[in-house]
């Protein structure tokens, strides 16, 4: 059962690739991911494309341990043991959810600056699905 | 026109393995000179690597992936054997999709067929820019010995001729027949390889001194004119044999000799080699890049280092970098369990 | 518009039943719920029915409102089926409210129904993480025990919230839960257990979590004008307001706020002319620990971060001031997620009445509860106040 589908996925390359984001604007604040309607004004639909810097600092992070990984992650899992999932606040404003990777867990903390990196998602339908995980930014400290 | 390095950058995993590990599992480690290696991540691939040192090697420059014309993607752990592999970079990267993009995937010289074709590329198109990206994590079975000298790592090279860090001031090549040696039949996951060892040590040697004497001719320079040698690195013994022939010495190869620290670099041994001699020049030095691929073919590659401008991370932060694992851990990351 | 009332309520046990699935489930909750009517039930006289469910076991999606009414041997009347993850009974519950207000319909049945067990875990995580954003959360690796652990990890992190106040809301929901017959796990735990269980996604450990499960529980929602002809005693529902929220947390301004709990609590206080304060007793979504503390902060019962040292000071206690989850909550009782709201309904109908199976959590002499139901991290939220 494919959780998500190859066009569904393929659909967000703009994203999950590249951080493709969207400055609205009427309020000028910045939208990742895209929203139909600006979430931070409610008021306008127009947005300007705006490549992310791909950096930010971990707003928050959980350690996913066995038992916590849905089915599709399961092989990392079992491979690789606990692995930490975050909530960044990007350098542009936004937050988003993302794997942490290129790090022990142990080493993860509450405001350590990271950047993204284009890492395998997983694999279904023989498909790598690959996207964004944060990586600590060594450079950022 | 005068065609070189802009920009580069190597990218080394932090997960490495120590030979003490391998010789408690198997009682011996097979790997002649190399005392650990690296190793990919779960989530790693030659294509994320790829698309890392592609983002290292620009920001080195610094230069904007929308001014790139030509991207070459090198290795011999492609993740698909049919399916263009250079978009997943490109796109990744933010390089033109108008870039002309190839693949060289077949043997462990595809890191110097990308890197010529780029030089190639740039003299060829006045203001082209080429990002050529070699990552490798070779794989064999787990009952081969084989297996044991193979690591990972990736080296990426930004090629212009403006704004150089090293002028290519020529390559040569030599190909033939051979076989027998470090193959994948079609159809079949595993590497094999039929272990004739001095028939195929014969093939290493004749195609690098052929190449590298060819190029030397080609140049009119002489061995004693490079302070860096960089020689495919199956193992960390085989290059030094193979040196000796050329009338190069042990205090020559030692910035290049990245084996001991990361292993069988397949594709990406010579460049990541390179890097490692790059980052150690001064300017004015030589450096010479000797590729080998089974099969059997070698480039060799001579550069003149222009500029002592050095890109971070260092390759000497990278390889400091690290974090050990088990041999259980690496049979589970490597999917040998599955 | 017409006032609401609720002259009955059933449920079916909560936990694994391999022998029965999403029809005799729900069978069960409405025996129950009709022999829980004092006088004159007649089956014929319900119009209308509102099922809240999820993944029915996995088989009959489509229709599935048609399939358990016809069975219980409703046919023939205007059926939903409700889905919003883990809020689809409360939801449920306001549907059945609405329509008897409006005077389409004077009496209603609202229930829930899921069947958890029938499929590999790896299928529950399925149902269970479709329910939260499949894009971006499901994709970074997350369940909802790893979403609430990100909740719970920025709360600790903000507030100075600690690992015991997760484990206290555990050891407390345990102790109503054991005298609870209907619950899953009828038993009590101690502080130190909770708190050395196994980890499934830091912060949070499995006693953090509740147990996804097999149940149905139903609801006889009337026109309050002929509630009398049933009961002498019917429990009037005078407020309600659900909210939904960004579904993903990353796209919610405060990560250790669930606006849709504070703004669906805003409109049912209004609605029913009560604060927070008035509140005798509360059923809370407690599907982790950390959802509880929450929902003491958004519900209004303590200020914004102060939630640990509320349960700390006992306040949620049975005993307590303000109690919360007498029935065991998720924790105890388990959580059939479709059934979840209107079980929540089903305990406050019968603490508001004095009639709880096992008098030992009978909160005494109340008059005025709220229920809270969440669907997944706070996607869509319903509050309804119940009062006698």
């Amino acid at each position: 059962m494919a959780h998500v589908s190859v066009p569904m996925y393929w659909r967000t390359i703009p994203q999950r690739y590249q951080m493709m984001g969207q400055k609205c604007k009427k309020c000028g604040a910045v939208n990742f991911p895209p929203k139909g309607v600006c979430k931070y004004c409610n008021a306008s639909s127009e947005f300007e494309e705006l490549q992310l810097s791909g950096k930010g600092k971990v707003h928050t992070f959980v350690l996913i341990g066995a038992g916590g990984a849905p089915p599709e992650f399961a092989d990392q899992m079992k491979a690789g043991g606990s692995y930490p999932v975050a909530i960044v606040e990007l350098a542009e404003g936004p937050k988003v959810i993302g794997q942490m990777t290129d790090v022990n867990p142990k080493d993860v903390k509450m405001g350590m600056p990271v950047k993204a990196e284009l890492k395998k998602i997983y694999t279904e339908e023989g498909v790598i699905r690959y996207g964004f995980k944060f990586a600590p930014d060594l450079e950022g400290k | 026109m005068t065609a070189g390095i802009s920009g580069y950058n190597s990218y080394v995993p932090r997960l490495r393995i120590k030979k003490e590990d391998y010789a408690k599992a198997w009682g011996s480690f097979q790997a002649a000179g190399v005392s650990e290696k690296a190793v990919m991540s779960f989530d790693e691939d030659a294509l994320t690597a790829a698309s890392r040192v592609s983002k290292r090697a620009l920001e080195s420059v610094p230069m904007a992936p929308a001014k790139v014309t030509r991207f070459a993607f090198a290795s011999t752990t492609a993740p698909y054997l049919e399916k263009l592999l250079s978009g997943t970079v490109l796109v990744n990267v933010g390089m033109p999709n108008s870039a002309f993009t190839t693949d060289h995937t077949t043997s462990t010289r595809a890191g110097t067929e990308a890197l010529v074709s780029g030089i190639e590329h740039v003299k060829a198109s006045p203001g082209g820019v080429a990002v050529v990206a070699t990552a490798d994590a070779p794989r064999a079975s787990m009952w081969d010995p084989l297996e044991h000298p193979m690591g990972a790592g990736a080296a990426g090279f930004v090629l212009s001729s403006e704004n150089l860090i090293a002028e290519v001031e020529g390559y040569a090549s030599f190909a033939m027949e051979h076989f027998g040696e470090r193959f994948k039949p079609a159809g079949e996951g595993t590497l094999q390889d039929l272990n004739v060892k001095k028939f195929f040590a014969s093939a290493f040697t004749t195609c690098t001194t052929k190449a590298c004497a060819s190029l030397l001719k080609k140049l009119g320079t002489k061995p004693e004119d490079y302070a860096h040698v960089v020689i495919q690195q199956p193992d960390a013994k085989t290059p030094g044999s193979v040196a000796g022939k050329l009338m190069f010495n042990d205090a020559q190869m030692a910035s290049g000799l990245v084996s001991v620290n990361l292993g069988d670099l397949g594709a990406a041994s010579t460049t990541v080699g390179l890097v490692a001699a790059l980052d150690a020049a001064k300017v004015g030095d030589r450096i010479i890049m000797i590729s080998y691929g089974s099969g059997a073919g070698s480039d060799a590659v001579s550069l003149k280092v222009v500029s002592d401008r050095k890109p971070v991370p260092s390759f000497k932060d990278q390889l400091e970098k690290k974090e050990y694992i088990d041999y259980i851990q690496y049979v589970k990351l490597k999917g040998a369990l599955k | 518009m017409r006032r609401v009332a609720i002259v009955g309520a059933g449920q079916s046990k909560y936990g694994e039943f391999p022998e029965k699935g999403i029809k005799e489930l729900f069978f069960e909750a409405y025996k129950d719920m009709a022999s829980s009517v004092d006088k004159n039930f007649d089956p014929k006289q319900i119009e209308s029915a509102y099922v809240g469910n999820l993944g029915s076991g996995g088989f009959q999606l489509g229709n599935m409102s048609a399939l358990v009414a016809e069975y219980v041997g409703l046919p023939y009347i205007h059926t939903v089926r409700v889905e919003n993850a883990c809020a689809s009974g409360g939801y449920a519950l306001v549907a059945a409210v609405m329509d008897v207000m409006s005077g389409a319909h004077k009496m209603v049945l609202a229930g829930g129904v899921e069947k958890m067990t029938d499929v590999s875990g790896m299928k529950q995580k399925y149902w269970l993480g479709v329910s939260g954003d499949t894009e971006y959360e499901r994709l970074a690796g997350t369940t909802f025990a790893g979403l609430y652990a990100l909740i719970a990890h920025r709360h600790m992190h903000e507030f100075g919230t600690k690992r015991e106040h997760l484990s206290m809301v555990a050891v407390k929901n345990h102790k109503n839960g054991a005298q609870n017959p209907k619950a899953q796990f009828q038993r009590e735990i101690q502080l130190e257990q909770a708190m050395k269980a196994p980890i499934v996604a830091y912060p949070l450990n499995l006693f953090d979590c509740c147990s996804t499960t097999d149940g149905a529980s139903s609801l006889l929602v009337c026109d309050a004008e002929v509630a009398k002809q049933f009961t002498d005693t019917p429990i009037y529902i005078t407020g309600f307001g659900t909210s939904s929220d960004y579904l993903a947390i990353h796209d919610r301004i405060n990560t250790v706020t669930l606006e849709g709990t504070k703004r669906a609590s805003q409109h049912a206080y209004k609605m029913a002319g009560l604060t927070a304060k008035d509140i005798q007793l509360a059923e809370v979504h407690d599907c982790f620990t950390i959802a509880e503390l929450l929902a003491y902060e958004d519900l209004g019962f303590c200020e914004k971060g102060k939630a640990g040292q509320f349960i700390e000071e006992g306040h949620t206690k049975i005993d307590g001031d303000k109690p919360v989850n007498a029935s065991g909550g998720l924790k105890s009782k388990g959580h059939p997620i479709g059934s979840t709201g209107t079980g929540q309904a089903y305990e406050m109908f019968n603490q508001l009445r004095g009639t709880v199976q096992k008098p030992i959590r009978q909160v005494k002499g109340i008059e005025k509860g709220l229920v809270h139901n969440v669907g997944g991290s706070g996607g869509t939220v319903s509050v309804s106040i119940m009062e006698r």
